[in-house]
């Protein structure tokens, strides 16, 4: 019971009072002027970036990491023991980082940049290279959440399915993509909200430049260090409603992956 | 220690699961509460062991009333069905929880469970974990732990059920006999009314949260008080629209007694089956034993006779 | 791909020809070019986004050499800021360890109106962007605060800011652990005569501890690599402070890029390693279990 009333407060006041707060600063001059707000060209524009940025990064990694954990636990090798650690090294990388590193390989004075730059490619500060930022943050988070239901399932229905005389696309889909769709929208969900929300990693290879290559986020931050908080707490509520958006598909894919876990216990 | 129970009545939600129980087990004996999933006897063990809250009736031990008293101090041994061992802690570790919450002194303690350990035939797994241990090894680290705080009363859930078939039997006198030498007054649950007959000398059958009987294993099996108790406590046929016990049908020469023929014949190793058809159009079964089914070697389709045994053919 | 090999093993017709005669021929043929194709691609995916941008990273770091690197490494603005980030990302994970096992404990074992929405609003910071997070603890609690509450430019700041960005890894970690575990064992302990207290020590936590410490180093290697939330409500201040990210930052957008290399290169050697040496104990303490 106290213990009850400590874990409201401490998870109310660490990040109840934040959203609240994000929403009453945006609402703090009215509706009104909320509305004219949302209208701002410079906002405007970055949120549009940050839609292309998420159309595709998220499919692509969505598609990567299906694919991948599927390698990973039905035809292990070394190789897949390899990819198995590898591919965590971005959680555990400071988004800084994840710039900088992009930046060495594939700027101009990079290892690739000159000869990509040759082709009429360029990275750094231009969409290829947010997009590639994301990729790279949200890499590990759809195989993380598929692959070990894969190990729990085993290869039985699927097998069973062949012996039924189900084909390679028939037992995909009917019987490998259901069992880890909950499993998935869950990844999705965790890879779009990381893409959209990525900041660090965008800050250094987009080089922030407004209207241009400037995401939402980053006209956040930008409107803050230019002293217009209220139009950065505009973006920002924005942001949170699709977060809390965010939040609720998370919530009903735990919920519908809870379901099928005690229907197959 | 006896146990009494006086109206114990136990809601989950809305579902009755004991009904008004009432029993007195004496000192020293071993009971076994019967009955099929669902009876509510292993709710009315952890009730008996504080685990459980009731919703109306008290429990004595001992002639102390102790349904207010929490789990921790009712020195209960309770043996759970999955033996909930210590999984992090070693099997020496495992018996020695119970004296070290009572601040035995550490001579003592190591003392105490080198005994334990010997009177289960651990000795030589004190320094192994409970992972390293086969089900039936657990069984007998979870015995001893229970008895390392010297219980005056032993619960044990279904503590076969987990097990082979040929470790259950091997321990199922074990433990009869560690009791009938320890003296302690036990109780055990358990839904396999062979094993209850064997192992206890007094069986408490309960059926939908209500006691169906109390008696002796014979009493029981001889005199059952009602269907339930007769159903449940062997196979059962119907031979001539009346309900009797497979093993107390015999063949007879053809005119002798009811006229059917064998549509089965299933052979179990020790006994045999015969499935037969009366000339009524009922179905009904015949047990014998081996050396009967030798003798007689029924075949399907065969012509034969029946008729119910009855105790003078015993003396015959 | 795997599931197209799965079904060719399964349906190889006795009386085909070798495989070798039909390459590329009819579906079998089709599912290995796939299968391959698709392996390809994801390590190619894999190397190019990940492997040979760090390799970038560490051979840039060293181009100078190792006193370069060791110089830039051991500047005391780097250390001051290295030892900042891992002070703060201590601080702020262990105590996320103890309110998180609340947390979970509180999920999975009351049961209270409202508590489907703690729940859920323990993703949040999964969910919100960094930067939103950064921005409002700034407003909420910097100079202009509404509490009069000023936290900005210490280690204060960046330890509540750390706090937000790292709550839910330990409560997922603890709470499918903790929902998985029956009363028995505890149950067992109280029989035995053992107090809540005691059965909570020798029992419940020994039994979450592999979950518990996956989550805090989780939430550490998070930690140490903060950026977006940290860099508002810090200021910045160099010596005083200054997270490890924003150094490198500094650092980056101002020319040095050996320096920065350098000091990416450590800190990524830490997070990395406290990563592996978390999952690693963890590991071991849930083997030992079996």
């Amino acid at each position: 019971m106290i213990l009850r009333v400590v874990v409201l407060l401490y998870v109310g006041a660490l990040v109840g009072l934040p959203l609240v707060f994000v929403f009453q600063q945006a609402l703090i001059h009215g509706l009104g002027t909320f509305f004219r707000a949302l209208g701002d060209h410079q906002m405007d524009t970055a949120m549009i970036l940050t839609a292309k940025v998420a159309l595709i990064a998220v499919p692509l990694n969505v598609l990567f990491g299906v694919g991948v954990s599927l390698w990973i636990v039905r035809h292990p090798s070394w190789l897949t023991r390899a990819i198995d650690t590898l591919i965590d090294i971005p959680l555990a990388i400071s988004p800084i980082i994840i710039g900088l590193v992009l930046e060495l390989a594939y700027a101009q004075n990079g290892w690739f940049g000159s000869g990509l730059a040759a082709l009429g490619w360029h990275v750094m500060f231009s969409l290829p290279g947010i997009v590639m930022a994301s990729i790279f943050v949200s890499l590990p988070l759809v195989s993380r959440q598929v692959i070990p239901l894969l190990r729990e399932m085993g290869n039985h229905q699927e097998q069973t399915a062949a012996t039924l005389g189900a084909g390679p696309v028939r037992i995909f889909c009917t019987i490998t993509m259901r069992s880890i769709t909950w499993a998935t929208a869950y990844g999705v969900s965790l890879t779009l909200a990381r893409v959209i929300g990525e900041y660090g990693a965008v800050l250094i290879i987009s080089g922030n430049i407004a209207l241009v290559t400037q995401t939402l986020t980053l006209n956040i931050g930008a409107n803050f260090d230019n002293f217009n908080d209220y139009q950065g707490f505009v973006g920002a509520a924005l942001l949170a409603l699709a977060s809390i958006v965010l939040l609720l598909i998370l919530g009903v894919a735990r919920h519908r992956e809870r379901k099928r876990h005690d229907y197959l216990a | 220690m006896t146990i009494s129970l006086n109206g114990v009545t136990k809601y989950f939600g809305r579902d009755l699961v004991l009904d008004d129980v009432s029993d007195d087990v004496p000192q020293g004996s071993l009971t076994a509460l019967l009955g099929p999933s669902g009876s509510g006897k292993s709710t009315l063990l952890r009730i008996i062991a504080g685990l459980e809250p009731l919703n109306s009736g008290h429990i004595e031990l001992g002639g102390r009333d102790v349904t207010n008293v929490a789990v921790r101090d009712r020195r209960i041994g309770f043996c759970f069905q999955d033996y909930a061992p210590f999984r992090q802690l070693s099997v020496f570790d495992n018996v020695a929880y119970g004296l070290k919450v009572q601040r035995v002194p550490k001579a003592q303690l190591r003392r105490e469970v080198d005994d334990l350990l010997s009177l289960v035939r651990l000795e030589a797994f004190a320094n192994r974990y409970p992972r390293q241990l086969s089900g039936g090894q657990r069984q007998r680290m979870a015995l001893a732990r229970a008895l390392a705080i010297k219980p005056e009363v032993l619960l044990l859930d279904e503590p076969f059920a987990a097990l082979d078939a040929q470790v259950r039997g091997e321990l199922r006198s074990w433990v009869r006999e560690l009791q009938h030498e320890l003296g302690i007054t036990t109780i055990l649950v358990t839904h396999d009314q062979i094993e209850a007959m064997e192992i206890a000398d007094r069986l408490v059958i309960l059926n939908e949260g209500r006691i169906e009987q109390v008696g002796t294993p014979d009493t029981v099996y001889d005199k059952p008080a009602n269907d339930f108790v007769q159903g449940f406590l062997g196979p059962m046929t119907v031979l001539n629209g009346v309900a009797c016990r497979p093993h107390d049908i015999e063949l007879c020469d053809v005119g002798l007694g009811i006229d059917a023929r064998v549509t089965d014949v299933v052979r179990l190793g020790f006994e045999v089956r015969v499935v037969v058809q009366t000339s009524s159009g009922e179905s009904s079964w015949v047990q014998l034993t081996h050396a009967e089914a030798q003798r007689r070697s029924p075949f399907i389709g065969e012509h034969v006779s029946l008729r119910v045994r009855t105790t003078a053919d015993l003396f015959r | 791909m795997p599931v197209l090999a799965l079904s060719t093993e399964l349906s190889k017709p006795t009386e085909q020809p070798p495989r070798k005669w039909r390459l590329f021929g009819g579906a079998r043929g089709a599912a290995r070019v796939v299968r391959v194709a698709g392996k390809s691609l994801a390590v190619t995916y894999l190397s190019l986004l990940v492997l040979i941008p760090i390799a970038a990273l560490a051979t840039n770091a060293f181009s100078k050499g190792l006193g370069s690197f060791w110089d830039a490494a051991t500047q005391r603005e780097s250390i001051d800021a290295l030892r900042l980030t891992l002070l703060c990302a201590l601080a702020a994970s262990l105590l996320n360890a103890v309110a998180g096992l609340a947390t979970a404990w509180v999920l999975v074992r009351d049961r209270f109106a409202g508590q489907g929405i703690l729940n859920a609003i323990v993703d949040l910071p999964f969910a919100l962007p960094t930067v939103v997070a950064g921005v409002t603890f700034y407003t909420l609690y910097g100079p202009l605060s509404p509490f009069h509450v000023n936290i900005t430019g210490s280690w204060i700041g960046i330890t509540v800011a750390i706090m937000f960005v790292t709550l839910p890894f330990t409560v997922r970690s603890v709470q499918p652990v903790l929902e998985s575990l029956t009363f028995n064992a505890e149950s067992a302990a109280a029989t035995l005569g053992a107090s809540p207290v005691r059965v909570f020590r020798t029992i419940t936590l020994p039994a979450l501890a592999p979950a518990l410490l996956t989550g805090t180093g989780l939430a550490f290697a998070r930690a140490v690599g903060e950026y977006g939330s940290v860099v508002f409500i810090s200021n910045n201040l160099p010596y005083r402070s200054q997270v490890a990210s924003s150094y490198i930052y500094s650092l980056a957008t101002s020319g040095q890029t050996n320096s920065a290399a350098s000091v990416a290169v450590v800190l990524l050697v830490l997070a990395l390693a406290l990563l592996v040496a978390f999952s690693y104990v963890s590991r071991r303490i849930a083997r030992a279990r079996g």
